[in-house]
Parts: C-alpha cells; sequence; structure tokens
C-alpha cells in the first residue's frame, strides 16, 4: 500500500467525531468476538459447521500469510483452501443449493488482489526473496485457473460485495463462529460499496477499487493507532490486537441491533464523507503535512523541549519488544525531528533525536551476522553526518557515554546528551565491511559499493574531530585506531615521491598522518589491545611504502613475535598480514634473508590464505560445524584488502631458492645439512619425481625451472624463468617499481649463480681466473671479487687469491675415510654438549629476558640477537662459532615452525 | 668536513662547561666562521658565573675593552654571594680538617657520626656545601668545587635528591681538571648508580645517554680507557640499546676505539653487526671503512674512505690523539685481510692500497715478517709478497674442534660447580636460620 494513500486517509480522519465512532465501532466488534467464543462452547456442530469451520480457519491463515506477504505459505495454503472446498462441496450443495458461500468468495477475490497488488509492484517484487517471487508465479496461474469455475460469483460479489455480507453476516453469526473472521473483515469492506467509484468500476478493475477500499479501511480504525502500512484485512488485527489488549468480558451481552445502528450511522456517515471526497479529492492530501504531528501530539499541545522528550521516551521505550514496529519507530523518530525542527527546540535535542534515531537503524537488523540492508546503511549514514555536523556546529553541546540519564540537559547552554557517537561510527563501519563481503568482488557492486568507503572515512573524520576537541584520551584513542584501519593498506605514491625529493618534504602524506595517530596511540592507550594494533598498522604502512628500516625496528621493538599468540584471532589475522607486507617490503629493498624469514612463517604451513583470512580452505580431517563457518565467514578479509598470494608465494619462492641453492651446493656431502625452506624443498622434489617435465606454465613451475637451471650456475637461463613475459604479467608487474625490483633479481640470480657455480665445481679446478668469472656472469670484477674474498674470509671455499695473476687458487684437500669418519664424531660429539648446554640453559632459566627493560630499551639487545641468529625471533647467543650459529639458526628454524603450527592450530581451533 | 663535525649533536648531551673544550678546538680547526663560533661561546659563557672567561672571549671579538656596568656588577654579586656561602660552610670545613687528621676519617660512618657529635652537624650545612660546590663549578672553580663535592659525597646518604647532582657534578669537575684517575673513578661509581636507580625507562635511557657522552671524554684520555670504552659501549645490552636508540654518532668513537686497539680483534665482528644495523641511521668515513673492509670487502673503496678518515679524526675533539694510531691499525687491518684471501700480492699494489710509497711498504712489510707478525716471504725479483699460507689439513680442523668442545664443557662444568655451590651455601645458611 502506498505511502501516498496512507497520508491521505490519515488526512481524513481528522473530525474527531468519526475517531470515536471508529473506536466505538471497535469495541463492538471485540464484544463480538468474546461473545462468539463464549457460543463455541455451546454449539453442537453440525457436518456444515465443521466444513465451513474448516474453511474458515484456512482463510484465516491466507490471510495471515498475506499481511506478511509469506507468498509460499500463502500458496500451500491456497491449496489447503481448494482441497477442503472439494470436501465441503457436497454439503454445500445441500445445504445452500449449491451457492457459493460468500466468505469463500471473498477470500477469493482477496486473494486475487493480493496477487495482483503484490504482482503490480515491480519495486517490491524485485526485493522479493528468491522463494518468494517463484511461489508468487505459481499461486498466480493457479489462482487464475481457480478462479475462472467462480467467475459469475466473483463479479457478482464484486459489483456488491455488501448488501449480501450482511445478510450473511446475520446468517453466520448465528449459526457459526465461522462467520465472524468474515464479518469482521466485513467492516473493512463495506465502506467500499459506499463509494460510487467502485461500485461503478468493472470486476476487471477490481485492483484500484480495492485499494481504495483498503485505505478507507484505515480511516475506520488505524487512526488512533498511527498505521501506515495495511491492507484491508489488517484492521480485523488490529482488533484482533485490541481484542487481547483490552480483554474485557463484563458488558458481554450487547444487542446486535445496536451495533448494527451503529453500524449503519457509520456508512452513512462514510457515504457522506466520500462524496465530499469526491469533489476536493486530492486537496485534502495538500493539507496531510500540517495534520501531522495531532498523530504525535494533541492537536493544539504546545510543543516544547520536555514534551517532545516524553514523546522521544515513549517512543524508544517500546524499543526491542517484541512486538514493536522497527520500521515504524524509525519513521516516527523522523518525524519526531522534523517536528522538533520546525518548533526550533535547540539543537541539543535534535541531537538527540539523531542519535536515537541511529540506534533505532541499528535495532532494526536483529541479526549480528547478516549486514542491514543497503539503503538502511545510506540512511544511517545521513543521520550519522548530519548529527556530527550539528555536534561540531554547537560547541556546547556535550554528548558523552558518561552523561547520565538523570543529568541531561537540553534547555540551556551547555547542553548534556547522553550517547556514545563513538560506538555508533564504530558499528556504521563494521556494518560497511559486512555489505562489502556480502557482494561478489568481482562484480560493478562490489565496486559501487567501495565508493561509499569515501564516506564513511569522512564520517569518522567528522568524529575525530570531535572526540579531537572534547573526549578522553580512550575514546580518542578508539577513533584514531578506526581512523588507522581504514588508512593503513592505502598505498600513497606520493610517499616514495616525497622520499626521492619530487614533493617537498612539508607535504603530508599518509605515513605522516599515520606516524602522528599511532604515536598518540602508544603514548597514550592503556588497554593493550589498541596499541597492538596501531602497531601492525603502523608497520605495515611502513612496509608498504618501503621504509624497511623503520618497519623492522617497529618489529623488533614491539616484541610482537612473543605474545602475539596470545591475541585475539582478528589481532592474530593483522600480524599476519603485517608480516607477508613486511617480507614483501625486505624482498623489494634487496634483503632476501630477511623476506624468507618474514614469510616462511605464512608459507611453511602451505595455507597463507587462510591465514591471511582471504577465503576459506576446505578442511581435509574434519567438517566445519555452521558454526564454526559463520565465525570464520566473519573474520575474512574484504576484498579490496587482500594481498595477492600469489605474489607472496613467488617471493617466498624465489628468496627461498635463492638461499638454498648455494646451500645445497656448499654442503652437497654433508651429513648434516639441513633444509632452509621445506615448501621450497617440496616443490623441487615434486618436479624431480616427474618422467617428464615440461616448459613451465604456472608460477611454480617457473621458479623450479629457474632453481635447476641455478644448481648448474646458469644464471641466464634462471634469470630467464624468473624474470619473463608470463612472470612479468603474473607477478613482477605487481609492484610499484616493478624495473628497479626485476633488476636487483637478475643481480642476486648473478651473484648467487656464480657462489653455486664456485661451490659445486671448484674441486675441477686448480685456478679460475677471476676476470673470466666476471665475464661468464656479467658482473664488474671489483664484485666478483669481493664475492670470492667473502667466500674465502667465511671459510666456505678453501682457496686463495692470486694478485698478479688475477686467479683464485684452489686447495681442497679431501679427507680420508678415517678422517671423514672422525669429522662425523667430533660433530656427534658436538651434538651432545650442545644437548647439555641446552639443558642447562632451561633449568636456569632463560636469563635474558628477566626483567622488565622497557619497551625502548630492549631494542638494541634484541636486535643484536636477531641478527646473530639470523632469525627473528632470535633466543640464542652467538659465541663466534660458525657451526654454532649455524645449529642454532637451525633450531630457532624448528621452534618456530613449531610456534606457526601452534598458532596455526589455534586459529583452527577458534 | 663540516658535514662530518659532530660537535653540534654531542654538545646536547654535554654539560656548558663541558663544551668549552671543544668549541675551543673547534677555533683553532677553522672549519666554522670564527667570529661567529666566538660569539657563540660568548653566549654561552654568559649563562655561567665565569667573567673572566666572558671578558677574554670579548677581547678576541674585539668588542670594547671596557668592562660592561653590568658585568661589573655581577662579578661583584658573584664574588658576594660567594662569600657568603664559604661563610655558611666555614665550620664544617673547619672541623672537616681537624678531623681529617684523626681517625675518624677511616669510612664515611664514623665521620658523619663524629661530625654530628663533635661538631653540631645539620643536614642545612651539608645543603650549603652542595651550594657552594655548585657555585664555585658555574664559577669555574673547579679544583676547590672537587673538594667540597668530595665531602658531600661523603656524608650524604645516596638517598638524598642531590646525590644523583652531585656524582655528575664531580665527574665534570674532574674532567674539567684533567684528573682523569679519579675522573674514572666517579665514571664507574655514577654508571652504578644509574644502572641500580629506579629510573623510568626513558629517564634511564637519558641518564645514560650523557653518560656515554661524557665517559668518551674519559676513556680517550685515561690510559685504560681503550678496553673499557669496548667493554660499555659494545657489550653492556644497556648502553648499545642506548647508543642504538638515542645517539648512533657514538659508533664513530666505538670503532676507532675498536680499531686503535689491537687486542680486541674479535670484538670487530660485533662492531660491524651493529654496524650493518644502524647504517641506515648513522654513517660517516669511519664506519663506511669497516663496513668496505670486512662486510664488502672492497680494497680500494677501503683505502679512499681511510683517507676520509684521516681529516675526520683531525677534526673531532675526542679522538684527535689517536690519529697516527689509527692510520697504521687500519693499515694493518687491511693488509691482514688482504693475507687471509690472498697467496700472493704485488708490492706495488699493496703500497697503493695502504696509502704509502712502494719502498715504504716493502720496508713496513719486512718490518712485519721480522717481528714474526706475518708468515710470509717476499719475491724482490717479480716485487711479491708471498703468502706461506697452508690449507687446513683434516687434522686440524679436527683439533679446531675439539679445542673449542673441552673450552665449553669446562665452562658447563664449571657453572654447575658454582650453581650447586650455592646451593648448599644456601641450605646451609637455611639451616642456621633455625638455630
Amino acid at each position: 500500500m502506498s505511502r501516498f494513500f496512507a497520508n491521505g486517509s490519515e488526512s481524513e480522519s481528522e473530525s474527531s467525531e468519526e475517531e470515536i465512532q471508529a473506536t466505538n465501532f471497535n469495541k463492538a466488534s471485540a464484544f463480538q468476538f468474546s461473545d462468539d467464543e463464549e457460543e463455541v462452547k455451546r454449539v453442537v456442530r453440525s457436518t456444515k459447521e465443521k466444513r465451513y469451520e474448516n474453511l474458515t480457519s484456512i482463510i484465516k491463515t491466507i490471510r495471515n500469510h498475506k499481511k506478511i506477504k509469506d507468498i509460499p505459505n500463502t500458496l500451500s495454503s491456497f491449496e489447503d483452501l481448494t482441497r477442503a472446498y472439494q470436501k465441503a462441496l457436497p454439503v454445500i450443495s445441500k445445504e445452500e443449493n449449491g451457492i457459493t458461500p460468500r466468505f469463500y468468495i471473498r477470500c477469493l477475490a482477496e486473494l486475487e488482489d493480493f496477487i495482483n497488488e503484490v504482482w503490480e509492484d515491480r519495486e517490491g517484487r524485485k526485493n522479493l526473496s528468491k522463494n518468494n517471487s517463484k511461489s508468487l508465479g505459481t499461486l498466480r496461474q493457479k489462482v487464475r485457473k481457480y478462479i475462472k469455475d467462480f467467475e459469475d460469483d466473483l463479479s457478482r460479489f464484486r459489483e456488491a460485495p455488501d448488501q449480501e455480507s450482511e445478510a450473511e453476516d446475520e446468517v453466520v453469526a448465528l449459526e457459526s463462529d465461522g462467520g465472524d473472521a468474515g464479518d469482521d473483515s466485513d467492516a473493512g469492506v463495506k465502506p467500499t460499496e459506499a463509494v460510487p467509484k467502485a461500485v461503478k468500476s468493472a470486476p476487471a478493475k477490481a485492483a484500484p477499487a480495492d485499494d481504495d477500499d483498503s485505505d478507507d479501511s484505515i480511516d475506520w480504525d488505524s487512526d488512533s493507532e498511527s498505521e501506515t502500512e495495511s491492507s484491508d484485512d489488517e484492521n480485523q488485527y488490529q482488533n484482533m490486537r485490541e481484542r487481547f489488549l483490552k480483554r474485557t468480558t463484563e458488558k458481554e451481552e450487547k444487542d446486535d441491533d445496536k451495533r448494527k445502528d451503529k453500524r449503519k450511522e457509520q456508512k452513512t456517515k462514510i457515504r457522506k464523507r466520500a462524496e465530499d471526497d469526491e469533489d476536493g479529492e486530492w486537496e485534502t492530501v495538500v493539507k496531510g503535512h500540517v495534520v501531522e504531528k495531532p498523530k504525535m501530539f494533541e492537536k493544539d499541545a504546545e510543543i516544547d523541549v520536555p514534551l517532545v522528550l516524553a514523546k522521544l521516551l515513549e517512543i524508544m521505550s517500546a524499543r526491542g519488544k517484541k512486538r514493536t514496529d522497527r520500521r515504524l519507530q524509525i519513521d516516527l523518530l523522523f518525524e519526531l525531528r522534523d517536528i522538533s525542527d520546525q518548533h526550533n527546540l535547540g539543537t541539543a535535542v535534535s541531537v538527540k533525536i539523531h542519535f536515537n534515531i541511529i540506534s533505532a537503524i541499528y535495532d532494526y537488523n536483529q541479526k549480528i551476522s547478516e549486514p542491514m540492508k543497503l539503503e538502511h546503511w545510506a540512511l544511517l549514514l545521513e543521520v550519522m553526518q548530519s548529527m556530527m555536523k550539528l555536534l561540531l556546529a554547537n560547541a556546547d553541546i556535550i554528548m558523552s557515554e558518561s552523561v547520565a540519564e538523570e543529568h541531561e540537559e537540553y534547555a540551556t547552554s551547555p547542553f548534556y546528551v547522553r550517547g556514545c557517537p563513538l560506538a555508533a561510527v564504530e558499528r556504521l563501519d563494521d556494518e560497511f565491511v559486512k555489505l562489502l563481503k556480502e557482494c561478489d568482488p568481482h562484480s560493478n557492486d562490489y565496486v559501487s559499493r567501495l565508493k561509499d568507503e569515501v564516506n564513511v572515512v569522512k564520517t569518522i573524520e567528522l568524529v575525530l574531530q570531535y572526540f579531537e576537541r572534547s573526549g578522553t584520551n580512550n575514546e580518542r584513542c578508539r577513533i584514531y585506531l578506526r581512523k588507522i584501519e581504514h588508512l593503513y593498506y592505502k598505498f600513497d605514491p606520493e610517499v616514495l615521491k616525497k622520499k626521492r625529493g619530487e614533493l617537498p618534504a612539508t607535504t603530508s602524506t599518509s605515513v605522516d598522518v599515520m606516524d602522528k595517530l599511532c604515536k598518540f596511540i602508544y603514548a597514550k592507550d592503556d588497554t593493550d589491545r589498541i596499541r597492538t594494533r596501531a602497531i601492525l598498522a603502523h608497520i605495515y604502512h611502513h612496509a608498504m611504502h618501503d621504509n624497511w628500516f623503520q618497519a623492522r625496528d617497529l618489529v623488533l621493538m614491539s616484541h610482537l613475535q612473543d605474545n602475539i599468540d596470545a591475541a585475539d584471532p582478528a589481532t592474530r589475522i593483522l600480524y599476519n598480514r603485517m608480516m607477508a607486507n613486511l617480507g614483501l617490503c625486505a624482498f623489494r629493498q634487496g634483503n632476501v634473508k630477511d623476506a624468507h624469514h618474514c614469510l616462511v612463517d605464512l608459507m611453511v604451513t602451505g595455507k597463507p590464505k587462510e591465514l591471511l583470512a582471504q577465503g576459506l580452505l576446505p578442511q581435509r580431517q574434519h567438517e566445519r560445524s555452521a558454526e564454526q563457518e559463520k565465525i570464520e565467514k566473519q573474520r575474512q578479509m574484504p576484498f579490496h584488502m587482500h594481498i595477492n598470494l600469489e605474489l607472496l608465494e613467488c617471493v617466498y619462492l624465489v628468496s627461498a631458492m635463492l638461499l638454498e641453492i648455494p646451500y645445497i651446493a656448499a654442503h652437497e656431502f654433508d651429513a648434516r645439512r639441513r633444509m632452509i625452506s621445506k615448501t621450497f624443498y617440496q616443490q623441487l622434489r615434486s618436479s624431480e619425481r616427474q618422467s617428464l617435465v615440461g616448459p613451465p606454465e604456472s608460477m611454480r613451475e617457473h621458479v623450479v625451472a629457474a632453481a635447476k637451471a641455478m644448481r648448474c650456475g646458469n644464471w641466464q637461463a634462471c634469470a630467464n624463468f624468473i624474470v619473463n613475459k608470463k612472470m612479468n604479467t603474473k607477478v613482477w608487474d605487481l609492484f610499484y617499481e616493478s624495473d628497479r625490483v626485476r633488476e636487483m633479481l637478475t643481480k642476486f640470480i648473478k651473484e648467487e649463480s656464480l657462489r653455486t657455480y664456485l661451490f659445486t665445481y671448484s674441486n675441477v679446478y686448480t685456478s679460475i681466473s677471476i676476470p673470466s668469472l666476471a665475464q661468464m656472469y656479467e658482473l664488474p670484477v671489483p664484485k666478483v671479487h669481493s664475492i670470492i674474498s667473502k667466500m674465502i674470509i667465511n671459510e666456505e671455499l678453501m682457496a686463495s687469491l692470486d694478485d698478479p695473476s688475477e686467479t683464485v687458487g684452489m686447495h681442497r684437500s679431501e679427507p680420508s675415510r678415517l678422517q671423514a669418519l672422525a669429522m662425523q664424531f667430533v660433530d656427534k660429539v658436538t651434538n651432545l654438549v650442545d644437548v647439555n648446554e641446552k639443558v642447562f640453559d632451561m633449568k636456569q632459566g632463560n636469563f635474558f629476558q628477566r626483567g622488565n627493560m622497557g619497551n625502548r630499551g630492549d631494542r638494541g639487545y634484541n636486535r643484536n640477537q636477531n641478527n646473530q641468529g639470523g632469525n627473528w625471533l632470535g633466543q640464542r647467543r652467538d659465541r663466534n662459532n660458525r657451526n654454532r650459529n649455524q645449529r642454532g639458526h637451525h633450531k630457532n628454524n624448528q621452534d618456530r615452525q613449531q610456534q606457526q603450527q601452534q598458532q596455526v592450530q589455534t586459529i583452527d581451533e577458534e | 668536513m663540516a658535514n662530518f663535525d659532530l660537535t653540534r649533536i654531542n654538545c646536547q648531551f654535554l654539560d656548558r662547561h663541558l663544551t668549552f673544550p671543544l668549541l675551543e678546538f673547534l677555533c683553532g680547526k677553522e672549519i666554522y666562521n670564527q667570529q661567529e663560533l666566538l660569539e657563540y661561546i660568548l653566549e654561552t659563557v654568559n649563562k655561567t658565573n665565569m667573567i673572566d672567561y666572558t671578558m677574554d672571549t670579548r677581547k678576541r671579538l674585539n668588542l670594547s675593552q671596557e668592562m660592561p656596568e653590568e658585568l661589573v656588577q655581577r662579578k661583584a654579586e658573584v664574588l658576594a654571594t660567594l662569600k657568603q656561602l664559604q661563610n655558611e660552610v666555614a665550620p664544617i670545613m673547619k672541623a672537616t680538617d681537624i678531623l681529617k687528621n684523626g681517625e675518624s676519617m677511616k669510612d664515611s660512618k664514623t665521620f658523619v657520626n663524629a661530625l654530628q657529635k663533635d661538631y653540631n652537624f645539620k643536614v642545612e650545612h651539608l645543603e650549603s656545601a652542595y651550594k657552594l660546590a655548585k657555585y664555585l663549578y658555574e664559577c669555574g672553580n673547579y679544583q676547590e668545587s672537587t673538594s667540597y663535592l668530595y665531602f658531600c659525597l661523603i656524608v650524604m646518604s645516596p638517598n638524598d635528591k642531590n646525590y644523583l647532582n652531585v656524582l655528575w657534578g664531580k665527574l665534570a669537575a674532574e674532567i674539567l681538571t684533567l684528573n682523569w684517575n679519579t675522573a674514572l673513578e666517579d665514571l664507574t661509581r655514577l654508571r652504578d648508580y644509574i644502572d641500580n636507580a629506579n629510573f623510568s625507562t626513558i629517564q634511564a635511557l637519558q641518564q645514560r645517554t650523557w653518560l656515554i657522552h661524557w665517559s668518551v671524554l674519559v676513556f680517550f684520555n685515561h690510559p685504560k680507557g681503550r678496553d673499557l670504552i669496548i667493554e660499555m659501549f659494545l657489550y653492556k645490552p644497556l648502553y648499545l640499546n642506548a647508543i642504538q636508540t638515542m645517539c648512533p654518532h657514538i659508533m664513530r668513537y666505538l670503532a676507532t676505539a675498536v680499531v686503535i686497539n689491537r687486542t680486541r680483534r674479535n670484538a670487530l665482528k660485533d662492531l660491524i653487526k651493529v654496524i650493518q644495523q644502524e647504517s641506515y641511521t648513522y654513517r660517516d668515513p669511519i664506519t663506511e671503512f669497516l663496513e668496505c673492509l670486512y662486510v664488502n670487502f672492497d680494497f680500494e673503496g677501503a683505502r679512499l674512505k681511510l683517507h676520509e678518515c684521516q681529516t675526520v679524526i683531525l677534526n673531532d675533539f675526542f679522538i684527535v690523539a689517536c690519529l697516527n694510531e689509527f692510520v697504521e691499525d687500519a693499515r694493518l687491518m687491511i693488509f691482514e685481510t688482504f693475507c687471509r684471501i690472498h697467496q700472493c700480492i704485488t708490492i706495488s699494489m699493496l703500497a697503493d692500497k695502504l696509502n704509502m710509497k712502494p719502498n715504504e711498504a716493502e720496508c713496513w712489510i719486512v718490518n712485519l715478517i721480522r717481528n714474526a707478525r706475518l708468515n710470509a716471504k717476499i719475491d724482490s725479483k717479480l716485487g711479491h709478497v708471498v703468502m706461506g699460507t697452508q690449507p687446513l689439513s683434516p687434522y686440524q680442523q679436527l683439533v679446531e674442534k675439539i679445542d673449542s668442545l673441552s673450552m665449553r664443557s669446562e665452562h658447563l662444568a664449571g657453572l654447575i660447580e658454582r650453581k650447586s655451590k650455592q646451593k648448599q651455601n644456601q641450605e646451609s645458611a637455611d639451616s642456621w636460620k633455625y638455630y
């Protein structure tokens, strides 16, 4: 039912006399109900009654379903109805001489109207759920087919729905309680007949006529109820409700006659008015706006602050109750706002009403896990923004949670309002994310939804301004964090331009903003969670803009690695995202080792997708319960914040290759060789197992092929496998300065290939010329010199340089069998001593972690350790012993893996 | 060379009086505009009570010969205050003089007791002694100031609010009187106090930063300082943290100290790690030299950096005295590294890398060989130095590994023993409790 009509009808309900009548009538019908109920117990029922009762009860349920537009159920009930009618047919033909009962016809007519109405309403039809719209089609077809049999009856009924019904009314009232439903709805239908227009209209044009009549029906009883939406059968239910509400039994025996008289009276009145309507039908609508308020307030009541507040309280007190119509509540509040604006009740009241509108809209959606409707969200955004503008424009309004309800002040400045814009904006943001997650990330829908992000950020900015003006530190921290969370994952090219000096140093970039916000949080926050999240976001942002050192220092200073396991899943996800980005940053900056360390945690489990909350993986061992899946879905990142997984994996594999291949070459015959990267090994092995290796297709195959080329020191092939057209489009072009990265990669490949070559083939040479090596690897001679020098110093290569001839002389001596065995034995003994020391350390307790040194104070120490272990979770001290160092490193590796597994488990568990 | 000058940064962490030597040093170096420097000195001096020094600076600036009225007035004021303070402290000082000869001087407790008993000593006296010391210091009379501060230190309880100030004052005064031995003592005392006091993290960090800067002055002047500076800056995590977070420029002094300390070559490895970590916040020719030599093995680069190092050191007040040593040791380092990776080097190339003439270089190498620091021979026909390196035999490798093993096991055994002894002691102590 369109609002327009509803409004129009409301306007008509002006006259108080009518109102009284209406209420009287309502009462009357209510009494009738009760008296009928009494009858139920007394009357002995005949077959006819039984059948009729059956029919009417089905009709009743149909009405119910229609009212809530539950079409599938309407359909099933309709089927029941036809069946029941079939059953009742013999009785009818016997008792009623084959004339179809009125109420049955009426029901059919109503149903038809209802279907037409729904069908016509294209907008509404679009919004219907799939299930609903499907059953609507079936229902429509079925009903059309079915009513062909009753066409005559129907047309007769439409021509004169009232006259006979009245007669029937009597009959039914006397005979059975089944009639009472019909009788009652009668009241709604009757006026229709009064409208000459409706009478004239042909049965085919039933729908508009029906519209009319339902409008009128609102007149009848809903004017006191301020109902906006109804169909003609609604009043009946309102009556029903009233019946339950004011259940009075004492005036039981009222005369039917009396009632009838009254009804007649009304009828004439209505007729009169309808005639009036015909003349000045449309003018009344114009009046609508002025006359609206009697609905809210007494007609001539003076509208002032306390009154509005009282009304507000009245509306809001219905909040949360089961029967409250939530949409109605929102509308009422809007109306109240308009009224208060009209009467200049001050901004404080307006703010209060705004705030209540916001909470009413939030109430509308009762399920937390599901997103609210888009139009509601848009409305919310609008209200939120206007409220914040009001708050910002009026410095004398203080809105806070801490204002107790009895201390609220609306009349004089400074105003105190209870409420929390912070919570509101946080919820707004959450709902926005939910909305985003709801739609398909590859559709245009997502893009258009994403455009609202700007508005969300704007709103947050408004709230932020408000809290910067007046807010406790905690509140400021919270709103700052909100802003940070909208900021941290966005790349700002100006940062890099500024770094290169293309922009003046004074331009403020997103990094500066982040710095400012985060530093405030570091200093002022007293809940650990906000600080942790701020640090993580800060690191993420730095890493994104290639501020590798700042990002690294923040990671090390914050000691997040130690206690991230204790954090909540959302923070852990952020940690994982941060680590992924840090790894990418390290890679871009040419710190391959660090890149590997950052990423190994994510990749070793084989499910980075899950760890980064970018999608659910099918689980092998046990299926998720629906509950668990719901929780996990809630945790997912919206698509626009995702980190490209292929890029991540590629970076990881390439850095693993750069580390692992020279290492394999150097320790080819070492009994204690360990893997640096398990994942990389798996890839290598699976490719080796293949009987026939084709040209590489996927990213992984490319890396594996490159690794194989590198193992023989063939840098050219290796570089071609890593940097080519296919890999560019797949991976490398995703970087901001992809050319620089590619260049760096080629350089690293050359160097590491050279090292691999020297390791692998040094036993074949007695001397190698440095210039020829330089030529082979297209590296400058000093670079080759430096690489070889480093290998000699680190005792990786048993060789020495011969300066005059510019050659490297090898002096490798193969140990004899006895010597080799002895070496192995020594290694084992060393192991034993290591274990002993470890046991002692454990008993002693880790004395490095004792004492509470401050955040900042710890930094260098921690960093040193890290470097020694070459490890982000550094735990052991270096003792100038290379072997031990490697071992320690490895041990840490294992530890880390364990830790990783734990982390994964905990995420799984939750 | 102004871009490598650290005076500006260092002065932030030094006492006003301690900056004068630095500034005066700069005056002689002509890096900055002389006039501006003097004006700056004057400005600084004006904030102290050193009227004579002010006059002197004014003279050097060629300001009017006459003493300005306000200075005369201030001088009188200063003298008056001094007199008054001295009067306040006089009785106590007299008593101290008498007691000094007696028995009670042995330790501070008996001394304080004696003072209180015989001479009616009160806390106010201590307060005024402290004030006087401070005033004397401000007037530039460091010698006398130290004696009063010494008195304060003895009498004061470590919980006194002025105790820290006294310690700082004493250190500054000792440095300014060039009393390095006592300065070193005071330094350790102050360090212990800072490490043990309950500062907030930030306060402690600040105190340490100051201490680091002041101690540089002591360490480079005290004969033992070169070991101690490595010990304190590199191997005390708290101080290393302070350097990394607050003043990475101290790396220059640390690096210098490591280079000129031949006995602590193993510190080099740790130092280089730190340098690499901090390379993004601080770098100067000295750290870059080490980086070139030990990270990139870029001998050409190292040579160039060594050249730059000389000018940097020449212009740095703290380490100017170590210039020759530094150059010598840096050369040796280059040469050593060279030897480790080469089996044959031409002398001319070596001379080039070491910034020496070929003849000098040959001489130098001959000396090294003679002193048995180097296992090598000179082939003068070809102009080569041939190293006598021998490939590491498996036997040697074995021995090396086992060597470290026995060391470590011994260490472990020692630790365990100590621990068990401790436990026993504790137990016996516990058992005595019940008697």
